[in-house]
Formats: C-alpha cells, structure tokens, sequence
C-alpha cells in the first residue's frame, strides 16, 4: 500500500468524519492542526483510532511528539512505512514533512 | 441521581482472563487479582457482565472459570460501545450506572467517547474500584449530582451539530458558546479533586494516590491556592443548551529562570471536542507572556489513555524535549512538553472569556 493510497483513505475518513466534503481533496501538505484540517483532541483520537484499526498501526505509541500528524503526507508516509514492512509494496507519493 | 456503579461489564482477553481465549491450547484461567475483585463487588450487590471479542463459549468458560453468575455476555465482533449499550438495555440500567474494564486503550477510548456516561476503567484500575466512591455511596458535588441531566443536554447539542451544516466554529458561535476562566477559589477544589480522579483523557498527571499531599488531591489543590508564585485556573463551559459548569483546571507554577510550569492540567471529557482545551491552552500562553515568561512546560504522564491531551498539546505548538520517537514504545513515562512563549501568540476562541483578556467577543457575529 502506497503512501498515496493511505492519504486517498485519511481524506476519506475525515470527510466522513467530520461532514466536511472539502476535506477529500485537500493537498497531502495539508497540516493536519489548525488551520488546514482542524484537527482537535477529539476528531484526532478518533482518526488515531480509525488508523489503528484499519491498518494496525497505534501512532500514538510509536511518536511521542505526534509528528506525524503534521501534514496529511507525513501520517500517509508513517503509516505506509510501517505496514509495507510487512509485506505489501514500499512507502511512496508523500511527500513526508520533515 | 448517584453515580453508583450497578453493573461492571468486563472484557475477557488478558482482563478478566490470563491470556487470550483463542490462542490458548487451554482456555486461560481468570486473573486471580481481579476474579478478587468479581467475588468482592459482587458482595455489595453489584452485577458482572462481560463484552468480548470472542465466541460465546468464551463467556461460558469465564463463567465457569469464575464461578460467577454473569448477568449478560455479549460476545462478537462489533464495536464495544454497541455490547455495552446492549447490556445496560437488557438489565434495564442507565448507562451511568456501569462501569466497563478492557485492557486494550483503544476500545476504552471508543467506549469512553461514545458513551461518556460509563466509567471506563483499565484493568489496574479496576484492581482497586472497591474503594472508589462509585462503588460505594458516593459522596458528590453538584457538577456530579447533575450528570444525567448534562448528559441529556449533550445528547441535545448532538443531535443538533449532526443536522448543522458547516464547519464546527460555525456550531460552536451558533451555539452561544462561552468559556469562561478563572482564579480558583476553595468552593472549586472538591470540583478539581474530582476531575483529577474521574477524567483520563485530558489528564497531565496520574489518579491521584493516597497519600493526602499527592497532585490532585483536595490538600494538593488548597495548598496551591495559598502558595506564593502559583496560581489555580478554573475553567467553566456553557452554551445554549446548558451549564456544564466547572470542566477543569490547572495549577501553574513560575519559577525564577523565566518559565512557568503547568503542574497539573485537567478537563473534563464530556468538554472534549467544544474548544475548552484549546482555549486554556491558549491563554496559558497568553498569561505567561503577559508575565515576562519565556516559555511554558507542561510535564506530562504518557500513558495510553490521554493522548487527547498529547493532541491537543501538539496541535498548540508544544514540544517533548529529549524524548526518542524510535518506535520503541512511550508508555509508562513522563515527558515535559513546552513551548516558547515569545512571537506571535494564539488566538482565544470566540466567546472565552478570562483574566487579563477583553471581553468575550461581544461583537461576534450571532452571538445570542
């Protein structure tokens, strides 16, 4: 699964989510806090939760900092990182904030 | 109303049991600590209940292994929340008065979001639940008296963000929204003592422990009151469709060097998703620039059941110092997130209101 693929689904939800249909194309840049999606305590630990249960990655164990929420690209890039270790094709399309 | 517990319903993998059902060649036998706690709880008159992601004959081997006669067991696949509510309806409970025990974080988080009215507990805590108020006549404040009312008034103020159309300010400012904060006063302290042993998510320190003079207890929060250079925030929550009340506080200490240090932070989660958070934050950086401090700290526990409160750190621009994110766990410890206090400050949110600020955004559009 490409990192691509992952951020097609992070949109997805979050348009689900939060009844905002803008929100499923909004560039991989797109910071997730603020001003770009809005991510809050809550809307956060629901995405964290549906990420987890959808590719069994728990973000919030592996970042302490939460880095990875970042930008829409940097949590497609962490997340295709770590289930294409175990097995599918590697981690593309992102590109990951620093 | 009390919040006395009635039913606790239990998970079965590496809770109630010792191990996973499925994967052992013998089903596991129970946790001996917590099969302590079923026979004493269930001394008091209160029911057991199990909710598990396994086959039924889970629920009968647990049962059997136990010794225990379960009220209800809903065992599949479907979402925790789902099984409780199920369980509460078949035993004709309100949902407040049953508490649900899971080892896994992310299916407390679940159920704790979905239904705030159940106490959510890990196993650790279940360990010690018997001297909890909650399962004995609580002693309550009027924010707890008036729980199942406030949670009418949220079911209220959901139905009506699920038919508003637009952005969740937008919600918010129709709402009539107001936060308001303040100096403590000691009418507030049994308030935050409360919120210090009830609330999980938004939480920067642990359940506080025995010992009288331990961060959170009434003590703790009355010495802060008096204690030179410290000063105890409250933080109050309404809109139109009800008063909430005291949601949470914090304690702030500055220290000589230029910074000030957020002892303890706590909020309610039945304010989660309204802004509050946000708002204290802000201010918190706001108040501290005002003093001449050069940056905030906030020490934090890390554990899995407050990552809200690491979301809304990080979405306000604070940082953990020396901490590795190499993937090799951050559980069990404490990091200090931080943030400097010079540039361009946040913004408050619309219709807060707090010492030092202008008013409440008096002028906003479609204030009430």
């Amino acid at each position: 699964m490409t990192a691509a693929e992952v951020a097609d689904e992070i949109r997805r939800y979050l348009a689900g989510a939060t009844g905002r249909p803008e929100l499923l194309t909004v560039p991989a840049s797109t910071p997730l806090f603020g001003r770009g999606v809005g991510l809050d305590s809550l809307t956060g630990t629901l995405l964290l939760r549906q990420i987890r249960e959808r590719y069994g990655v728990d973000v919030a164990a592996e970042d302490l900092n939460l880095d990875s929420l970042a930008s829409l690209a940097s949590l497609a890039a962490f997340v295709a990182e770590r289930v294409g270790a175990s097995g599918a094709s590697g981690a593309s399309g992102g590109s990951g904030a620093s | 109303m009390t919040a006395l517990v009635k039913c606790v319903v239990w998970d079965l993998d590496q809770t109630l049991l010792d191990g996973v059902y499925t994967e052992s060649a013998v089903p596991p036998p129970p946790d001996p600590l917590l099969a302590g706690v079923l026979a004493d709880l269930g001394s008091r008159g209160i029911l057991h209940a199990i909710a598990s992601k396994n086959p039924p004959s889970a629920a009968a081997h647990a049962a059997r292994a136990t010794g225990c006669a379960f009220a209800a067991a809903e065992c599949g696949w479907g979402r925790k929340s789902e099984a409780v509510t199920r369980i509460a309806a078949s035993l004709g409970l309100g949902l407040d008065a049953l508490a649900f025990v899971d080892d896994d974080p992310y299916e407390r988080a679940e159920v704790e979001l979905a239904l705030p009215q159940v106490l959510v507990l890990s196993p650790e805590d279940a360990a010690d639940a018997g001297g909890w108020p909650e399962f004995r006549p609580p002693v309550v404040t009027a924010e707890a008296r008036r729980r199942a009312e406030l949670y009418a008034q949220r079911r209220r103020r959901q139905d009506s963000e699920r038919e508003f159309a637009g952005p969740k300010e937008d919600f918010r400012r129709w709402a009539g929204t107001r936060i308001s904060l303040g100096y403590a006063g000691p009418a507030d302290l049994p308030r935050l003592h409360e919120l210090a042993v009830r609330t999980h998510q938004l939480n920067s320190g642990e359940p506080p422990g025995s010992g009288a003079a331990a961060p959170g207890t009434g003590q703790w929060f009355l010495a802060a009151l008096a204690a030179p250079g410290q000063d105890e925030i409250t933080v109050r929550l309404r809109d139109r469709f009800g008063d909430d009340g005291l949601v949470g506080g914090c304690v702030t200490a500055r220290d000589p060097a230029g910074a000030v240090t957020v002892r303890l932070l706590v909020m309610s989660c039945r304010a989660m998703g309204r802004g509050v958070v946000d708002a204290l934050l802000a201010w918190l950086v706001r108040s501290a620039a005002r003093e001449g401090a050069r940056q905030l700290r906030v020490p934090c526990v890390i554990s899995d059941r407050n990552v809200p409160l690491r979301l809304a750190l990080t979405g306000a621009g604070f940082r953990a110092d020396g901490f590795r994110a190499d993937g090799g766990g951050t559980a069990g410890s404490t990091a200090t997130f931080s943030r400097e206090v010079t540039g361009p400050l946040p913004a408050l949110p619309e219709g807060t209101s707090a010492p030092g600020e202008a008013g409440p955004g008096e002028a906003g559009p479609g204030a009430a």
